[in-house]
Parts: C-alpha cells; sequence; structure tokens
C-alpha cells in the first residue's frame, strides 16, 4: 500500500536530537531519507545508553532510536570536494534540514537564495539554538539552557527546592516536529503550485511557543500583572500526585464537578453534606480539607496505582498513574495496541522502541528498517551520483 | 528566486474542530497560524470543562488570591471574570487567535444536521475528545467520509481508539504519568508529589498532529481522497521518551528520575543566583569549556582539583563539584553571568520566568511577541508564532473568536441556511453567542464570597 512519503526525497544534514526526529518522522512514513554523518558519526552515537552499557557508536540507544528507516552516508564538508557533492546532494532533495551555525551553509556559499535560484520548489530548514538573526544568534545553547530560557522549566518542581528541567531531550524533539510540521507546509504550498522557502527554526523560540504553560501563563502574566510560580508538594486538596500501594497516581478529585462521587467512592459520602463539599478546592476550610485529604490518601495507600486510576474512572475523574518506564513497557494497554516496533539491529539485536506516533487509515507506516551502520549506504547513494570509481580515493583522503 | 509576498502554506485549507482544553486547540492554532480558516464548533448548551474557563465563575477576589500565589491557570485579565468568563479566560486566549467560532451542539439534532453540512465543506476535520462521545454523536469517520471523502479527520484521544483504557479521561499532565515521563522528571532524590505538573505531551501534539493533518493533505494532492489519523495524546509523545525506553528493552534498565542530570555532562544543573528564587542552567560536556566556566567564576581551585580533570571524574564527582560552584554563582547577578559565560563559550541559559521572558532581547528583536486587541479585554501582547520562514512574513491576524461570534456568516454564508431557517435555531436558545444563564453556577459565590468587589 501506499505511504504518506512516498517519492519524498530528504537530505539530513543534521545530528543529535531535533534534526535527526524530523528526518525519522519523514522516514518511518515513507520518504527517503539520506543522513550525511562527518566522518566520526552523529553526536548522538557518542552518548548512549548503549546496549550492554559498552560503549560503541553503532549501539547508542540515542541514535538507534533516531535514525529508523534512514540511509546514512559519510561526509566531510570542511572539505571543498565534500562540499561539492554535497551541492549535488542537495540539488537532487526537496527538502533539506541542516543544524550547522548560523550563516555557515552560506559562507560555503550554500544560502538559501543561491540554492533555490534553479531549485524555487526548495525547502531547506535550518535548525539552531537562537535562530538566523538576533543579539543571541551565536549564543550556545543546549536542552537544559534552552528549557531555562525558553521553557517552563521555573515551573517544575517544588517550591521548596530548584527548579527541574523536563524529561530527556523534550524540547529538541518537540523542536523536531516543529520543524517537520513547517516542511511539510511548504511542500503542501509547492503542491499547489507555490514555492518552496528557507525555514529559520530556533529551538529557543520553539520552546517559547510551547503550549506546555508558557504561553498560557505568558498571557496570564500580560492580563495579571502575576508571574506563574511553583507550588508546594499536595498544595491542592485531594488532586494531584499522591502515593499508592505500589507506586504513585496523579488523579483530579478535589474542587471537581466529580468530587461528590467520589466521597461515596471513597467512602466518605457524610462529608458531602459538608458546606464547603461544592466548592473550589481554594476555598474549602481548614478542617474540611483536612478531613478530605486525609481520607482520600487513606483510600488511595490501600490500592494498586492501576486499581485507583481504574476505580476513579469509573466516576469520571481526570488522572493516571505515574508510571516508570518498566510499567509503561509492559503495560496491557500499549502492548494490545502494538505501540512497540521490534527491531532487529546487526550489532545491537532484537529490542523494542516507540512505534508510531500517527496511524494513518489509508497511507499505513511501513514495517521499521533498522538505523542505519555509519556510513552504510556509501556505495550505494555515491554510486547513483556516479561516484561509484572515486570511492576508493574519496575515502582515502579522508573526504567521505 | 524567491520573494517576500509569498502566501501561507495553509491559506484556502478550511478546518473544522471540536476540540476541549488544551491539545485539540493547540493543534488548530498552529495550523490557523499558517493559514489555514479554523471554524471552532462549540456548544452553549452546555459548557466544555476546562475550554473556556466557563464552569467556574469565580469572583474577582478569588482570581486574584490565585493569580498572586502564582497559580495562572484561570488566568482573567485584570483579575475580572467579567460577565461572560468565558471569552476572557487566558488559556483560551493563549490558543485561539486566528480562529472563527460557531455556535452547535453536536449532540442535539439541529446542531448535527449543522455539523453535517459544514463536514461536506471542510478539508479537515480535528477532534479530541473522549471516543465514546464521537461514537455516542455518531460522528465517526466511516459515517463522516460518505459525506466527504475527501475529508481528513484526526482524531486524538488520550490513550487511542481502542484497548483497555480507550475511554480513560485525562489531561496532558496525567497523560505525561502513563507515558513515563512524570516519573523520569523528578527529582533524583525525591518523590513525584514533589516534581509538580506538567503539560509536556499537549506541547508535543499541538505540531505533531499539525504534521500529521498537512501530511494528509500533501498526500490528498496525488490520491484524490482524505483519510482518519489517529494520534492519542499518549503515543504522540512516547517518541520523545525513545532512549529510556530502549535502555529498559536492550538493558533492562528501568530509568530513574533524571531532575537536572544529563548522561554524561557535569556540571549539568541550574545554580543559584542572586535574589530570591534566581537560577542559572549550566551544561558543561568539554575540558575546555569547564576550564572557561571557573575562569569566568574565578575558581582556578575546581580546575586544579584532580577530581574534576575530565568529563568522567566531573560526572563522577558532580555532587561535590555542585555544591563547589552553588557557593560561588550566589554571588552572581543572575544576566551578569549569563552573558558573561555565553561570552566565554560556556553553554548558560538563565531560568526566566514568563515577566523576564517577555523581555528577551532576542525574542523582541525577532518580533516573537505581538499586540492583539480584544474587544472588551484591550490591548495585550501575546507570544507569537514559533517558527520564521524567510520568505514567507506572518503574524497573528485576528483576536480569539468570542463564542459564536461568526455564527451568521457560517450558517447563513457558508452552510446555506436561510434568514428565517438561522432566527428560528437562535430562537429556540441553539444558537446564540452566550450560555444560558442556567448553565452558569454563580449562585453559590455571594453566600461564600462576602469579599467579593462585585
Amino acid at each position: 500500500m501506499a505511504q504518506l512519503f512516498d517519492g519524498l526525497k530528504v537530505l539530513e544534514l543534521a545530528g543529535h536530537v531535533a534534526g535527526p526526529f524530523a528526518g525519522k518522522l519523514f522516514a518511518d512514513y515513507g520518504a527517503d531519507v539520506i543522513k550525511v554523518e562527518p566522518p566520526e558519526g552523529d553526536r548522538s552515537r557518542h552518548e548512549g545508553p548503549y546496549k550492554d552499557d559498552i560503549p560503541d557508536p553503532e549501539t547508542s540507544a540515542l541514535f538507534l532510536h533516531l535514525n529508523t528507516n534512514k540511509k546514512s552516508i559519510t561526509l566531510d564538508v570542511n572539505t571543498e570536494e565534500g562540499r561539492g557533492i554535497l551541492r549535488r546532494l542537495i540539488d537532487q532533495s526537496d527538502i533539506v534540514v541542516e543544524d550547522f551555525r548560523p550563516g555557515q551553509m552560506a559562507d560555503w556559499g550554500l544560502s538559501y537564495d543561491e540554492l533555490a535560484k534553479d531549485h524555487p520548489d526548495l525547502v531547506l530548514a535550518s535548525i539552531t539554538p537562537f535562530g538566523q538573526t538576533g543579539p543571541w544568534r551565536d549564543y550556545r545553547g543546549s536542552e537544559i539552557t534552552l528549557q531555562a530560557l525558553g521553557g517552563p522549566l521555573h515551573l517544575n518542581g517544588s517550591s521548596l527546592r530548584e527548579p527541574l528541567k523536563s524529561g530527556g531531550y523534550v524540547a529538541q524533539y518537540h523542536c523536531g516536529v516543529a520543524v517537520a510540521y513547517a516542511c511539510v507546509a511548504a511542500r503542501f504550498r509547492v503542491a499547489m503550485g507555490g514555492k518552496g522557502d528557507h525555514i529559520d527554526q530556533a529551538i529557543y523560540e520553539a520552546q517559547a511557543g510551547f503550549r506546555d504553560r508558557r504561553t498560557v501563563y505568558a498571557t496570564g502574566y500580560q492580563y495579571t500583572g502575576y508571574v506563574a510560580k511553583r507550588q508546594p508538594p499536595g498544595s491542592r486538596i485531594a488532586m494531584g500526585p499522591r502515593p499508592t500501594a505500589d507506586g504513585y497516581v496523579n488523579i483530579y478529585a478535589g474542587g471537581t464537578k466529580h468530587f461528590l462521587p467520589a466521597l461515596d467512592l471513597i467512602g466518605r459520602g457524610d462529608l458531602k453534606e459538608h458546606e464547603d463539599a461544592e466548592k473550589p478546592l481554594q476555598l474549602y476550610s481548614e478542617d474540611f480539607a483536612a478531613e478530605v485529604e486525609g481520607s482520600w490518601m487513606a483510600w488511595l495507600i490501600q490500592r494498586d496505582k492501576r486499581e485507583a486510576v481504574a476505580e476513579t474512572q469509573q466516576i469520571g475523574l481526570l488522572g493516571g498513574a505515574i508510571f516508570t518506564t518498566e510499567d509503561l513497557i509492559t503495560d496491557e494497554h500499549y502492548r494490545s495496541r502494538g505501540v512497540w516496533d521490534q527491531v532487529t539491529h546487526p550489532k545491537a539485536g532484537t529490542y523494542e522502541g516507540p512505534g508510531r506516533p500517527l496511524i494513518m487509515s489509508e497511507t499505513p507506516r511501513q514495517a521499521p528498517r533498522h538505523a542505519p551502520l555509519l556510513g552504510e549506504h556509501n556505495t550505494e547513494v555515491y554510486g547513483a551520483l556516479g561516484l561509484a570509481d572515486d570511492l576508493e580515493r574519496l575515502r582515502s583522503q579522508g573526504v567521505i | 528566486m524567491a520573494n517576500d509576498t509569498n502566501p501561507l502554506p495553509l491559506a484556502g485549507v478550511r478546518i473544522a474542530e471540536i476540540t476541549v482544553v488544551w491539545a485539540g486547540p493547540h493543534v488548530t492554532q498552529v495550523l490557523a497560524e499558517w493559514g489555514a480558516d479554523v471554524i471552532r464548533v462549540e456548544p452553549i448548551t452546555h459548557i466544555q470543562p476546562y475550554s473556556r474557563g466557563g464552569e467556574r465563575v469565580q469572583t474577582r477576589e478569588v482570581a486574584r488570591r490565585s493569580a498572586e500565589s502564582g497559580v495562572l491557570v484561570g488566568a482573567y485579565p485584570d483579575n475580572d471574570p467579567g460577565e461572560d468568563p468565558w471569552n476572557r479566560n487566558a488559556p483560551f486566549n493563549a490558543h485561539s487567535r486566528n480562529k472563527r467560532s460557531m455556535a452547535c451542539d453536536i449532540m442535539l439534532p439541529e446542531g448535527k444536521e449543522a455539523f453535517f453540512r459544514l463536514v461536506e465543506k471542510v478539508d479537515v476535520l480535528i477532534e479530541n475528545n473522549v471516543p465514546i462521545t464521537i461514537e455516542r454523536a455518531g460522528i465517526t469517520y466511516d459515517v463522516l467520509k460518505e459525506i466527504n471523502p475527501r475529508l481528513i479527520m484526526l482524531r486524538m484521544p488520550a490513550y487511542g481508539l481502542a484497548g483497555p483504557y480507550k475511554n480513560y479521561r485525562g489531561f496532558g499532565t496525567h497523560v505525561e504519568g502513563m507515558i513515563g515521563h512524570h516519573w523520569l522528571r523528578g527529582y533524583p532524590d525525591g518523590s513525584p508529589d514533589e516534581t509538580g505538573e506538567a503539560f509536556t505531551a499537549d506541547a508535543v501534539a499541538g505540531v505533531m498532529g499539525a504534521f500529521g493533518v498537512t501530511s494528509a493533505l500533501l498526500k490528498r494532492e496525488e490520491t484524490g481522497v482524505g483519510q482518519q489519523i489517529e494520534m492519542p495524546l499518549a503515543e504522540s509523545f512516547l517518541p520523545a521518551l525513545g532512549e529510556w525506553i530502549l535502555d529498559y528493552t536492550m538493558n533492562g534498565r528501568v530509568a530513574q528520575p533524571q531532575g537536572n542530570l544529563h548522561r554524561t555532562h557535569a556540571p549539568h544543573s541550574v545554580y543559584p543566583t542572586q535574589g530570591a528564587d534566581q537560577w542559572i542552567a549550566i551544561d558543561i560536556a568539554t575540558d575546555e569549556e569547564f576550564r572557561a566556566l571557573c575562569d569566568v567564576l574565578g575558581t582556578p581551585q575546581l580546575v586544579a582539583d584532580e577530581r574534576f580533570q575530565t568529563a568522567v571524574g566531573r560526572k563522577q564527582h558532580e555532587k561535590a563539584l555542585d555544591e563547589a560552584l552553588y557557593a560561588v554563582t550566589r554571588d552572581w547577578v543572575n544576566d551578569d553571568l549569563f552573558h558573561r559565560l555565553q561570552a566565554a563559550g560556556v553553554t548558560a541559559g538563565s531560568v526566566h520566568d514568563e515577566a523576564v521572558f517577555m523581555q528577551s532581547p532576542q525574542l523582541l528583536e525577532r518580533g516573537f511577541f505581538e499586540e492583539l486587541t480584544i474587544e472588551g479585554i484591550g490591548t495585550h501582547t501575546y507570544p507569537g508564532i514559533m517558527t520564521k520562514w524567510e520568505h514567507t512574513p506572518n503574524h497573528l491576524r485576528t483576536p480569539p473568536p468570542k463564542i459564536g461570534e461568526h455564527n451568521e456568516e457560517i450558517y447563513i454564508d457558508l452552510l446555506g441556511y436561510s434568514r428565517e431557517e438561522y432566527d428560528s435555531l437562535v430562537e429556540r436558545g441553539l444558537v446564540g453567542t452566550t450560555y444560558s444563564e442556567t448553565l452558569v453556577p454563580r449562585t453559590w459565590l455571594p453566600a461564600t464570597e462576602p469579599t467579593s468587589e462585585r
């Protein structure tokens, strides 16, 4: 059956997380994605976690996850011949995703306007920490510093402690999706008879537009003159993370429209008669708050997290369990939905990873092909460029 | 040669949404920003909780107390809910610019008829309700594609259209628990109840949904037919946890809460600076960066310390290193340290709250923030568009719609209702520009809120 991106040619000149995640979204849904790696390989090959904890650029989980269904070629773009080859690769691509420092491509004579002269359909996405312009364009950025400046980092954690970043590389993953969206939107304009474009995506600006609290509370600050702050643990009565017999849940009971049924559920129907019972939880009296919170905690601690969630879902409460990765991967729901792709890799063996973010009814995703070995497709890709006879020389000169 | 007069890429694409709360409306936000005509289909015959902020009408005093304590999730202009809080709610107004609103209750026969007429006229339908709601309304994709075979329908329930958790209800914060993110981002030496809430999955789902919809539009240009896209909030976020999941499936390791830790970098955390709750994030990967950091801070003893000579050593003795740094960073003025570290080639970033963030010289220079004037609310600065296209200048176009603001133009001009038919829907209270008075729980407020200014 046809796939979403059949025939789409993508060149990935990007490393680590953001650019490669954009590339993965194209590759997993059928595009022909060529990943250009420096001779030592993508940075994510050198980060781990590694299979059996033995450092090996072929078995880094971060790389294996982000590069399924792609072809890998090696190319030293710091050589003039390398850049000549790069230009040919760009000219045959529909979408190019790059993450060099601002202005680097232009310094090489590969600015968008130059590239688009004979190729007005080209979509070039440039990912940088702070963007192609502005006073901070040459500043360094990383996951934690960009979450700090751009995102809701100041709100994560407890008011009694230091603020926390969000998990893993979420700012960069999010940025990668934003780039993939922009690229497809530009290709849609091309399909409608319009032109390509140069997309300037700052990870900082992706964070600045982050729906997770930042845009909401920036608007709230404009409206009220107050800024949002971290809150102490347990500050909302019968609402938020609480311990259970086997872990934690995060359930909304206090102050919600299902609070009265929740009092029945936990065997405290008597509290429904209290004058505070139908108020928002900020207006509970101290006595009522203590009664509710004590009864709620006592009810939860007698149950496993999945049971507590299942019982409270029955009466319409919003909530969920707080899963570890083990809980997640062994959970029956995700397993029954076929969420996990099984991948077999020549060096990392067989493992499972998260599969599709989207299930397309007419254009199903292809079966996953393992992330490429470093330069695995040099012969194929350079051969197609007519460089078959030059491979040996290019290799010995360190160009590929 | 490209020029600067390119049309927005989604100009001419019409989208209907029956979305609630945060994630669904965020998808349509980013689609509308790039040119799509987005129509919110919203009932006035019942209130959608947590969507427009109308389900609990607070007094000014409660709203002010809440904002003052740093809880801004239901913020109103000047802390005043006004007579129509559903048109004044910060979370709603932060996503709904560029959209139109049509009053229509898909659960009632008249509403369903109007909705079916709308489905004929749109390219895309987006919803993020509990699956049973869509089933009860009888508007699943197999029904709608008979009306419009070119329709693209994005469905984004919390956990999927099938499976044991199919009808589980949850927000992004609950979903992030059920996929392991809440656990992962906690304090390494703390418990999940100290972690606080995040809505990270909503943010990722916004762009992921827009990516899916636009991809299906692109495909439709080739095939001529639409399709259904199922994007559970949970599954749209799972790839962002890939390396942690593979660590379990390859190595059997259960990821522990990471807080501000990095797998190999140290120092890698937030460090206090002068003032209350002032922090700076610092991320050191190499020996060179570590020396630059110590140069700026004036701590040659840390460079000389045997424990901190290599990246491996710094990671191994991370706690001691952090404590040594805390003692020094405390004396610095936050912004000064940020720029000095950057000038020295150190990856650092201040922890900015929204007030400081909105004064960022970088964002101001790039024109990220934009002003919108909303009738009855006034002019405010709002976060703008998260992506720049060099040859397609883009700005916010219209303010957030008040509920039912575009009823007439949609019912009459777009759907072809006659004036008489339209007036009849209005008379019967099915179409209008406010919720029925009986739906708005105002009555308990005066008795419990003697300090109300209203």
